[in-house]
């Protein structure tokens, strides 16, 4: 059977509604009640946006997507996906502010087996970013440092550039308003210039 | 009958997708990579997404031609647009979010970025709306057609058709998907940058709505369109072990 032509993507603009971003959109250790918290190490991400010429770009949409602490996906894909942690969202949405500043809560996710290549992924948390100026979402994956596992990872070791591979990797960082039980990280995303975030073809 | 979500996922055609430099759109030029992308296989990460979506995000917001089931109506030309959401295969995404936000009859955004439009605000249109796909893809909403806008501040001005913002999330990470939908026959959807970018023709016909046969409407009260929106991914037949 022939397939259908997707639908092309186009740009969000720079009128995604505001009211859009709920309150606990960015924390990925809960569902709809934070009294329900996923299991694992929480951890608080920040960084800021930029584009061209280290321009801080706000109005910009992020969305994470990653793994519980076991290293499960609460998705029928995932053939253990009956033991994933029911309190664990695994997506979350953030918007960036004026400085291009932007944060996440979540947990470190688990490595595991990834059953399509064979191989061991390490933890680590997708991100795709939308906005004006953008026709299609960029998309990259971040990586946590001091992870034995990084070199084998497929996705790690497709960038072949080191300096391009080191920008995918957290900073273990003391962050300003974070939660006191988590972990701080930091990660800028530059969108163009010399210090770039490498991004993958969808 | 067990649901198999896709786990194929083919590159784009770069034909039916828009180039991300778009002359006379100038925030294309800073905020595109500059380095190629780079190809990555796909994995459990990239193949699966978020499953609880509708319980973090509220969603029964259908009628965005009032503020409640009784409130007064929105001005404007009162549309439905129904479809259903697809993946590559034809087979339905069931039970899936989309969000959507456009325009007032004016051409207005209800957002500060629009605060220097002239054109007016209508305190009875909501500007955005959720909703959930049934188990057979289908989705359904009643809104007031979008007006028209120029975009200013750029070397090259041009007017926006009508459109509406669609967002998708698909079955996964790699189906997730924020397009434009347009209305047949505007004269203004020939010079739109947005749709233009967009090489082929069988890519922007999928943007542009279908006018609804008269027949058809379940109410007389409305104009309607039909579109369909295809996420990408295919399912492969298993492989006996």
């Amino acid at each position: 059977m022939a397939r259908l032509v997707p639908t092309p993507s186009a740009t969000v603009g720079p009128f995604f509604p505001p009211h859009y971003f709920g309150e606990g959109d960015h924390d990925l250790t809960y569902i709809d009640d934070p009294a329900k918290r996923a299991r694992g190490r929480r951890i608080h991400i920040a960084g800021h946006v930029y584009e061209a010429n280290r321009v801080p770009r706000w109005n910009v949409i992020m969305e994470l997507w990653q793994a519980d602490a076991g290293g499960r996906f609460n998705h029928p894909n995932d053939p253990r996906a009956k033991e994933a942690d029911p309190h664990f969202m695994g997506w979350g949405r953030r918007w960036t502010r004026n400085d291009g500043f932007y944060d996440f809560v979540t947990i470190v996710p688990g490595a595991y087996l990834d059953p399509l290549t064979g191989k061991m992924r390490a933890p680590h948390i997708n991100l795709s970013l939308m906005g004006s100026g953008l026709m299609r979402r960029l998309t990259t994956t971040l990586f946590f440092p001091d992870q034995a596992g990084n070199a084998a990872d497929p996705v790690y070791a497709a960038v072949a550039d080191p300096a391009a591979r080191a920008r995918l990797l957290l900073q273990p960082a003391t962050l300003e308003g974070a939660p006191a039980d988590a972990a701080g990280y930091r990660l800028d995303i530059v969108l163009q210039g010399e210090d770039e975030t490498p991004f993958f073809i969808e | 009958m067990p649901h198999h979500p896709p786990t194929h996922f083919s590159p784009y055609d770069e034909a039916t997708q828009p180039t991300p430099l778009v002359p006379g759109y100038k925030e294309t030029l800073t905020r595109n990579p500059g380095r190629p992308l780079i190809a990555r296989p796909a994995t459990l990460s990239e193949i699966t997404g978020p499953t609880l979506l509708a319980r973090k995000l509220p969603t029964g917001m259908h009628d965005l031609s009032r503020r409640g089931p009784d409130g007064p109506r929105a001005l404007g030309q009162l549309i439905l647009v129904r479809g259903r959401l697809l993946d590559e295969d034809g087979l339905p995404v069931r039970r899936s979010v989309i969000e959507l936000w456009h325009a007032n009859a004016s051409g207005r955004y209800m957002h500060p970025m629009d605060a220097g439009s002239p054109a007016p605000l209508d305190d009875n249109f909501p500007g955005s709306g959720r909703m959930l796909t049934d188990d057979e893809g289908r989705y359904e909403f009643i809104t007031v057609k979008p007006g028209a806008y120029p975009v200013p501040n750029h070397p090259q001005r041009w007017w926006r058709p009508p459109h509406i913002h669609l967002s998708v999330f698909g079955e996964g990470f790699m189906s997730r998907l924020v397009t434009q939908m347009f209305f047949p026959g505007d004269p203004l959807n020939e010079i739109d940058l947005i749709l233009n970018a967009v090489p082929d023709a069988r890519g922007r016909a999928r943007m542009v709505a279908r006018q609804m046969a008269m027949m058809d409407m379940p109410n007389t009260h409305m104009v309607g369109f039909e579109h369909d929106i295809v996420v990408r991914g295919e399912r492969q037949t298993p492989v006996e072990k």
